[in-house]
């Protein structure tokens, strides 16, 4: 040992709490449900937020956005009663009360989860984690004057928007936004142009075409919302689009100038502008800055490679969420940081991807789970299809008057295992997860069809999709 | 008329063959001079070829049944002709397929636990009738079960304890098995460690389990047979001893020039040590023998056998009268019985152990330097060639030099040889090795 490793030494913080099980890196949806899980299973867990516990999906994502979009949705049936005998005059909304609400929301959810370490024993620290390296006994993790000695530790650093390279465009000008900014907004704006057809992109423009904000979408692909099924996203599109949002679909964004977006279609130039430009093109892992290079851990295309346990190269280092680089969902951060809690607490675990829900809160909700046809076809997969319209399932017509939707099921071609399900029609969010655990579990047709459904619930539009599998067999 | 093929007898002492692959299915169209299915006795394989065209109306015995000989395998015909005349009262068919339609009747309905291959339940194996009727509702082989009642026999307890070891398997993962009773998987990567179809593979049983059960052929059942009791049954040890092989190296080199300018035989070294060998033995009349426990039979004639490695396994086909034949001729013959046991097509009379008084096993070729041969009882003594190595000489004068040596390992029959006489036995066939004659 020379003297400048000693130097070094002497400056980083002695070890204040001792020795932890499990440390673990950020708050977000990954790290808080881990944290519950090991504390319940009895591991000593230290927790390092820099923000506030909840992470993104809580504070500036899904949480915010679904209270915002229930406001939304309010305001929507209230003006739409009238097909359904109900006349309400003069419907009104308060910008500035639904954000206030929105805010209490979170507030409320936020001590929620911090009510929640305390119950199972999780010291929270506030404040930047700083891996600095290992130690004969673990890996010492430093947070502003304290250091902590961890035989494992949980990196869930998350991930933030890309701000892609726009010439012109200043991340930091007043009228440019991110899922960030457009949550503290303080006023709705009269237009506003969205880059990124997305999942982001498309929840706020229904948020803000529901109140009457003049709505652009570009979006680079052929199609919006890459990744669900084709069909559906052309669906939505065509309602959002008799709703009044225009959409510029095959159109990459090429300028910014103040508050014009400047984009190529077809080799042609367009402008559109818009009061406020919120930019939904993509978010990326977030690597730098926590010492991850001090005990060498490998990243993958951004992200922190991470094997089927979640375990990165280096022995007793995790990854679980958007860190990761490929899922980017809550509810994907929450499981795998539970595969990380099992296999360390002697329960063994992995994770799988092909049952991850994806849902779309727009209204109507968009659902899908497992393979699109797309996904099957470019996985050489064989499969059958089926789909029916929502309308088939009597619950959903009694309360979507004039509405218009669609389930379609994807099953293997000679076994029937059910491959993928998705649905277009409220409220196909509550129910995707029965498709889920179907598709978890490579339940058949056979066995999905021996499950009783509610009648009269929306879902039953599952069941009836299963079954015209045989009607479409008898007419081949 | 529908035409019956029947199993052929391969030999007099052969009273029933094995179908090793049947090549043509019920329904199946065939020409005259088709294969229809492959069939080994003890000793040797063979194909039968259709006598007739027409299509396979019926087959009674599937892959692996042993089937008599002179029984009806298949019966060929014009479609829609009636079989019934030919059903033989030997063929399993009929029972044993209902019995099958009735286990697998009863999975489809009750399966909880998982089955990973055929049933094959009602093997001679001492079962309790509970045990049994429990093993087919969860579909286990009890084959593969240790039975821990009275005497080994298994007990409902042991078809329980293996049922709950069974992993649990997702509805595909059921459905792809039993398409296929091949899959397996011993580790399951879904909910809870549930076998997925996606874990499931052939090649992966190899992986998990780092093994195979293979049923024995006949042929490895005969080998293991003779070769066990061969160890048990007798008092075997060797002698090894080396002869110069300058002699030979140098008729040998002599040969390949030759064959080079058209000699037609290819005398190998094999050849020339054999044929020393059969020199030898006509001066050891006791070595060229059986012991036959209270008596030695002692050959007029050398009939030697020669061991001989094929795909299926080791044989030792014999060369009879060995004793009248030239060294070119005792070559010819050598390659003629080699090439028909690795095409399976040699006489299985030749392969019986008593029809040889003697028997040559050379693994020269394959480097080794020194080996135990085992004894093909009844037989008194085998001779073991091994590879050529150099040894220092004494050339006289305190000269020395490093000479090719060729290692002979004899391993004889104490009970019937003593220890002198099988010395002198092989090194005679290192003197006759050293002086054998041959020109071109």
């Amino acid at each position: 040992m020379n003297d400048n490793n000693n130097n070094t030494r002497s400056q980083s913080p002695p070890l204040g709490g001792g020795g932890v099980d499990l440390a673990i890196i950020g708050a977000g949806p990954a790290g808080y449900v881990a944290a519950e899980r090991a504390g319940a299973k009895g591991l000593k867990v230290v927790l390092f937020e820099k923000k506030e516990v909840g992470g993104v999906c809580l504070n500036e994502g899904c949480i915010p956005t679904k209270t915002l979009l229930y406001s939304a949705k309010l305001y929507d049936n209230a003006r739409n009663a009238e097909k359904y005998g109900v006349f309400a005059h003069d419907v009104q909304f308060d910008f500035s009360k639904m954000m206030a609400r929105k805010n209490k929301v979170v507030k409320k959810l936020v001590g929620g989860i911090k009510a929640k370490m305390k119950t199972e024993g999780v010291e929270t620290v506030a404040g930047e984690a700083f891996i600095e390296g290992r130690t004969g006994e673990g890996i010492k993790i430093v947070s502003g004057n304290q250091a902590y000695q961890a035989k494992n530790l949980l990196i869930c650093t998350g991930s933030e928007a890309i701000v892609p390279p726009i010439p012109g465009l200043d991340p930091a000008a007043e009228n440019i936004l991110t899922n960030r900014e457009i949550l503290s907004l303080s006023e709705k704006p009269e237009s506003l142009v969205i880059i990124g057809g997305g999942v982001i992109g498309m929840e706020f423009a229904s948020f803000f075409n529901s109140l009457g904000t003049k709505v652009t979408v570009v979006e680079m692909l052929p199609e919006i919302l890459t990744g669900m099924d084709p069909e559906m996203s052309a669906m939505l599109r065509d309602l959002y689009t008799k709703k009044g949002v225009v959409f510029n679909l095959n159109s990459k964004v090429t300028e910014v100038k103040g508050t014009e977006v400047v984009f190529e279609k077809d080799g042609e130039k367009h402008t559109v502008s818009g009061e406020k430009i919120l930019l939904s093109v993509g978010r990326r892992p977030v690597t730098k800055g926590i010492g991850l290079e001090n005990i060498g851990v490998e990243l993958f295309k951004g992200g922190i490679k991470v094997d089927e346990k979640m375990r990165t190269n280096i022995p007793n280092v995790f990854a679980a969420g958007d860190v990761t680089g490929f899922s980017l969902l809550a509810h994907t951060a929450s499981r795998e940081g539970e595969v990380v809690v099992n296999n360390l607490t002697g329960r063994p675990d992995r994770m799988r991807y092909q049952a991850i829900p994806g849902v779309v809160y727009t209204n109507p909700e968009f659902s899908g789970v497992g393979l699109t046809e797309e996904s099957a076809r470019e996985k050489k997969i064989e499969y059958r299809v089926a789909s029916l319209p929502m309308a088939y399932a009597g619950r959903f017509v009694a309360e979507n008057e004039g509405g218009s939707g669609l389930c379609k099921v994807l099953v293997g071609a000679r076994y029937g295992e059910v491959l993928g399900v998705h649905m277009l029609g409220n409220p196909s969010s509550e129910m995707i997860y029965g498709a889920a655990m179907a598709i978890e579990a490579e339940w058949t047709l056979k066995e999905l069809e021996e499950v009783v459904f509610p009648h009269p619930t929306v879902s039953e539009i599952i069941k009836e999709t299963v079954f015209s599998f045989w009607e479409s067999n008898r007419k081949q | 008329m529908a035409t019956a093929i029947i199993m052929p007898r391969q030999g007099q002492s052969v009273e029933s063959c094995i179908i090793t692959e049947m090549y043509k299915q019920k329904g199946d169209r065939v020409s005259v001079g088709d294969l229809l299915f492959a069939y080994e006795t003890d000793k040797a394989s063979f194909e039968e070829e259709s006598p007739v065209e027409g299509v396979v109306l019926e087959l009674f015995f599937r892959e692996g049944d042993e089937v008599p000989v002179l029984s009806n395998v298949l019966v060929i015909g014009a479609e829609g002709e009636a079989v019934d005349e030919f059903q033989t009262e030997n063929s399993p068919e009929k029972s044993e397929a209902e019995a099958e339609v009735k286990v697998k009747a009863e999975v489809e309905v009750e399966v909880e636990a998982e089955v990973k291959a055929a049933m094959t339940v009602g093997k001679s194996v001492g079962i309790s009738p509970r045990a049994k009727n429990l093993a087919v509702k969860k579909g286990l082989d009890v084959s593969l079960l240790n039975g821990s009642g009275p005497g080994g026999r298994i007990i409902e307890q042991d078809v329980r304890a293996a049922a709950e070891r069974l992993p649990r398997v997702s509805p595909l993962a059921r459905m792809m098995q039993h398409d296929d009773p091949k899959l397996v998987s011993a580790t399951g990567s879904g909910l809870s460690q549930t076998v997925k179809g996606a874990d499931l593979s052939q090649k992966q049983a190899e992986e998990n389990d780092g093994f195979d059960v293979k049923p024995l052929t006949n042929i490895r059942k005969l080998i293991a047979k003779a070769m066990f009791q061969s160890l048990q049954n007798s008092a075997q040890l060797t002698h090894h001893l080396g002869a110069d092989a300058r002699n030979i190296l140098e008729i040998r080199n002599k040969v390949k020039i030759a064959v080079e300018k058209g000699y037609p035989e290819n005398i190998t070294l094999n050849d020339m040590i054999c044929f020393a060998a059969i020199r030898a033995l006509k001066k050891f009349p006791q070595v060229n023998a059986h012991f036959l426990g209270d008596s030695m039979k002692i050959f007029h004639r050398i009939h030697l056998g020669m061991a001989v490695d094929t795909d299926r396994g080791l044989m030792v086909p014999v060369i009879r009268n060995a004793d009248e034949l030239t060294l070119p001729e005792l070559s010819v013959r050598m390659k003629e019985l080699a090439a028909a046991c690795r095409k399976g097509s040699v006489n299985p009379e030749l392969l019986a152990s008593d029809a040889a008084s003697f028997t040559v096993s050379n693994l020269g070729n394959y480097g080794v330097e020194m080996f135990t041969p085992v004894i093909n009882l009844p037989q008194v003594a085998i001779l073991g060639v091994n590879t050529i190595v150099p040894r220092p000489k004494d050339l006289g004068n305190g000269v020395y030099a490093f000479v090719p040596y060729l290692g002979l390992s004899l391993t004889y029959d104490h009970r019937a040889l003593d220890g002198g006489e099988a010395t002198r036995f092989v090194k005679q066939v290192a003197i006759e090795i050293e002086n054998l004659e041959f020109d071109v």
